[in-house]
């Protein structure tokens, strides 16, 4: 079991939530070639060891929120809600 | 017309307030109820709005408005507002006033849902088996509220407890409400869980 710190309602079960995958910054639709519109859409870092990821606590609080987790050990450092920015965080 | 909750009646069935109910006697020790004829308000409104500060009650608390009204907050910038069965909450209108430029919806959720009572001693040690949660005093306290995996159905999860007995309300969509019923009665079956028939409102 993976506990989830959502930063709404506490620890919880993984199952709880859905996984929305790598957290990357959205390019402006209209200010971007498809190219680099694939990149943001497909191409993921996919790092074995810390990453940001944006998770939706589908059971709880119905809110989408980042945390960092590392994606060897399953350990997780913090969630924060969504917009919140981290010192960590990269953009992709 | 009659409204029947997804929750079928046990037992010798009567009418309350336009609903069908089961009007087996209250069983006492643990039990279980279906209160689903009760008036369920959700209110959706800015944590920093007007209708949060009417509404005085912070994600995670529960409380009762002067009128019985039990006011619970259930998510971020969410309420649930539960009164006797054909009746409309007080708050549900005094929030609406304050701020016209604030975005707050006030909806009548009564039959989109089920809301059933877990009662008694034992009704924490049923709970444990179908939730995750914590359900120690110290973490969920009479009027701790939750949202959470109930038996994997997300539930509003509401300790009001009745007299001084340990109490949980639950809360979730209808096309779960028999379902959940059933399993709780399951995981209440070790301990003696009965079935009590439909009561007004105690507040
Ligand atoms: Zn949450």
């Amino acid at each position: 079991m993976i506990r989830i710190p959502c930063p709404n309602c506490g620890p919880r079960n993984s199952s709880e939530f859905s996984y929305f995958g790598e957290l990357g910054s959205r390019p402006a639709p209209d200010a971007v070639d498809p190219a680099h519109w694939r990149h943001y859409l497909y191409d993921k870092k996919n790092p074995a060891g810390w990453t940001t990821e944006k998770w939706y606590h589908a059971s709880g609080c119905r809110k989408f929120f980042a945390i960092e987790r590392n994606t060897l050990t399953n350990d997780v450092k913090s969630g924060r809600p969504f917009g919140v920015e981290s010192s960590s965080e990269e953009s992709s | 017309m009659v409204a029947r909750s997804p929750i079928r009646a046990r037992g010798p069935v009567g009418r309350e307030h336009g609903w069908e109910v089961s009007t087996t006697a209250r069983k006492g020790g643990l039990e279980l109820c279906d209160l689903t004829p009760y008036s369920k308000v959700l209110v959706r409104a800015g944590v920093l709005s007007k209708a949060a500060e009417v509404l005085g009650c912070a994600l995670g608390l529960a409380r009762r408005a002067p009128d019985g009204t039990l006011v619970a907050g259930t998510g971020p910038g969410e309420w649930l507002l539960v009164s006797g069965a054909g009746t409309w909450p007080a708050l549900a209108d005094e929030i609406g006033g304050g701020d016209p430029t604030a975005l707050t919806t006030v909806v009548d959720v009564t039959h989109g849902g089920f809301l059933i009572r877990l009662s008694g001693a034992d009704s924490r040690r049923v709970l444990e088996k179908i939730c995750a949660i914590d359900l120690s005093d110290g973490v969920t306290p009479d009027g701790a509220v939750f949202r959470s995996s109930v038996a994997r159905i997300v539930c509003d999860v509401i300790r009001d407890d009745d007299g001084g007995v340990r109490s949980y309300l639950l809360h979730g969509d209808r096309s779960a409400g028999q379902y959940l019923f059933d399993a709780v009665l399951d995981a209440g079956s070790e301990f003696s869980i009965g079935i009590s028939g439909y009561r007004e409102k105690e507040a």
